[in-house]
């Protein structure tokens, strides 16, 4: 099981040793401060600079518009990239008609069934994050399609993206615009849930954890632990705890350390086909 | 050019061909993005198929809530049944099972749910075997050309469009928040999760805080309001657009019926060339204040819903 994590900026290189691979760049805001996928002379620098198998994601949401500046980055990242991540499906189509590479389709992308996924397969795509929203029946479902099979096994996962960013309507009560907002540390609160806004996604505000269950996800090929709001200690944290999960089993200290890494608390997500806030025990 | 209306009912579905609909769409029961209760059983689908032929016009099945992987042998069972009684096509979401509704004979709609973004999108969909898409709510005109131009896909608006938070098939708010897994026969029912049949439980019309160093501002919504479309559909005409879809399974057939009249007689106001927008959308404002409304009603239940879901 290839154990990986997420980098999304170039001000947060830091902290995936335990890892044996990174997906670089924020794939939800061109203009996001720092972003890898923005800047690709500075994306060659730290896939360069990393000795693990690099994958670059690609913004997530391309309109006609963007569609240029998104083969622009798949052209320079073929160059050095192991793996070209798409969330859009229309780029997965675009790639695996002009490239050579290994593709992988993220979790937005909306892969439910094993039809999609063998559909994805004949177009060349090696590799799929099934649907956040998907139980581990659906996904091992899945997994019989013949493509590799990731999961979020541990971090804040997205629950939506839309147009725009609505955070930056605020910036006047904030008192900061654009790109600085994003820097302040800001969730939206109703009752006991939260949501976390990061350019045009929104965010989990509990971790998915699948630490006390990570043997029923055995069948996955890859387990991602998704950092990318909690910064470079986060991911050096977890990364090294879910290491030891891999090849020591359950270490109660260090499932008391998750919760302790966990600013709002812990969920399973939807593996377990509940409520993606809630948190079913061992 | 067509107008598409929804069947809710099947008191609906007579109601919106009198008013000048030229074709309904109804939700196969377990398998749309709507609640049961606005969905049809098979011997309503029966009935509904006869209804709008009879009426010279068309009935789409909406079967585009995504099925469980595994129950892609149930899935097959509704298209051979689906066919059986004639049903002109199918909405559908999932683009592998697409694939399946074509090799069928369907004639296939990629539905609002497949968010579908760009040209290049449009045109996998359209290998995949969608003949026509339905855009998202914000792409723009010029947006939409480019896809019908480099395409040559047939693409449909909703004239009901939204200004949500998310775009539509992108958002798990809902049943992150929660969720009821249930069965209608064999068939799994995820309430609470919009993508997967169940209802939405619009999380974003609770009252929100932003928070930070401080509580900045509290008490307001995520956006999630709907909107009739009207000044821009001579533009979506001039464009190219083939299909203006009016939603609303859960409305009051009064309300849809009116709706379904006004959009009758401005499209053909438009391809006369004879309307006059201010007459126009005086009119649509006492239809949106009802629209309004019924809504409100609907977003209050919902939510007492959610909560006892979770």
């Amino acid at each position: 099981m290839e154990l990986v994590t997420t980098i999304p900026t170039k001000y947060d290189v830091d902290g995936y040793e335990a890892y044996d691979a990174v997906y670089l760049g924020m794939p939800y805001c061109w203009e996001y401060d720092g972003n890898l996928i923005s800047d690709l002379k500075v994306l060659k620098e730290v896939a360069e600079s990393i000795d693990k198998k690099v994958y670059v994601t690609t913004f997530a949401a391309p309109r006609n518009k963007d569609l240029e500046r998104v083969y622009k980055l798949v052209d320079f990242a073929s160059d050095f990239a192991d793996a070209i991540e798409v969330t859009n499906l229309g780029i997965a189509k675009y790639i695996s008609e002009e490239y050579d590479i290994r593709i992988h389709v993220g979790g937005l992308a909306n892969v439910y069934t094993r039809a999609t996924a063998e559909f994805l397969k004949s177009i060349g795509i090696k590799r799929i994050m099934p649907a956040y929203e998907l139980p581990i029946e659906d996904i091992e479902d899945i997994k019989r399609s013949g493509v590799e099979v990731e999961v979020v096994v541990h971090g804040k996962i997205p629950l939506g993206i839309g147009h725009e960013c609505f955070i930056r309507k605020f910036s006047d009560i904030v008192g900061v615009d654009c790109p600085d907002i994003c820097k302040k540390d800001l969730y939206f609160k109703s009752d006991d849930l939260i949501l976390i806004p990061l350019g045009q996604a929104t965010y989990s505000g509990k971790d998915v954890c699948m630490y006390e269950h990570i043997e029923k996800l055995g069948f996955i090929d890859a387990a991602r632990i998704e950092v990318m709001i909690d910064g470079s200690e986060y991911r050096r944290k977890v990364g090294e705890i879910y290491r030891r999960r891999i090849s020591s089993g359950f270490i109660e200290e260090d499932f008391e350390e998750l919760k302790r890494l966990s600013r709002f608390g812990l969920c399973n997500g939807f593996f377990f086909n509940k409520p993606g806030q809630v948190y079913v025990p061992r | 050019m067509e107008l598409l209306a929804p069947g809710g009912s099947i008191e609906m579905v007579k109601a919106v061909f009198e008013a000048g609909a030229d074709s309904v769409y109804v939700g196969v029961l377990g398998w749309s993005r709507r609640s049961k209760k606005y969905e049809m059983n098979d011997q309503e689908l029966r009935e509904a198929v006869k209804i709008a032929h009879d009426f010279g016009g068309k009935l789409r099945a909406a079967i585009n809530a995504v099925p469980k992987s595994i129950e892609v042998d149930m899935f097959k069972e509704r298209l051979d049944f689906l066919s059986s009684i004639e049903v002109d096509a199918l909405i559908m979401n999932d683009i592998g099972l697409m694939k399946l509704a074509k090799e069928w004979g369907f004639d296939v709609v990629a539905s609002v749910g497949c968010n579908i973004l760009n040209w290049k999108e449009a045109e996998l969909y359209k290998n995949a075997g969608a003949s026509m898409i339905v855009a998202d709510c914000k792409l723009t005109p010029e947006e939409i050309k480019e896809i019908i131009d480099k395409v040559g896909v047939r693409v449909e608006v909703l004239v009901h469009a939204n200004t949500d938070f998310t775009y539509l098939g992108k958002c798990w708010m809902s049943s992150y928040m929660s969720l009821k897994y249930e069965k209608i026969g064999e068939k799994s029912y995820y309430v609470g999760s919009p993508n997967r049949g169940g209802v939405c439980f619009r999380p974003c019309l609770r009252k929100w805080s932003l928070v930070g160093e401080e509580t900045y501002t509290e008490g307001f919504n995520l956006p999630n309001s709907m909107f009739l479309l009207l000044e821009e559909i001579p533009e979506l005409m001039r464009v190219g657009v083939d299909c203006y879809k009016i939603q609303g399974r859960e409305y009051s057939v009064g309300l849809i019926a009116e709706i379904v009249r006004f959009y009758r007689e401005f499209l053909d106001s438009c391809t006369r060339g004879d309307y006059k927008m201010d007459e126009w959308k005086r009119r649509l404002v006492e239809i949106s204040k009802r629209r309004d409304a019924e809504r409100f009603r609907r977003t209050l239940e919902l939510m007492k819903i959610a909560k006892a879901t979770i």
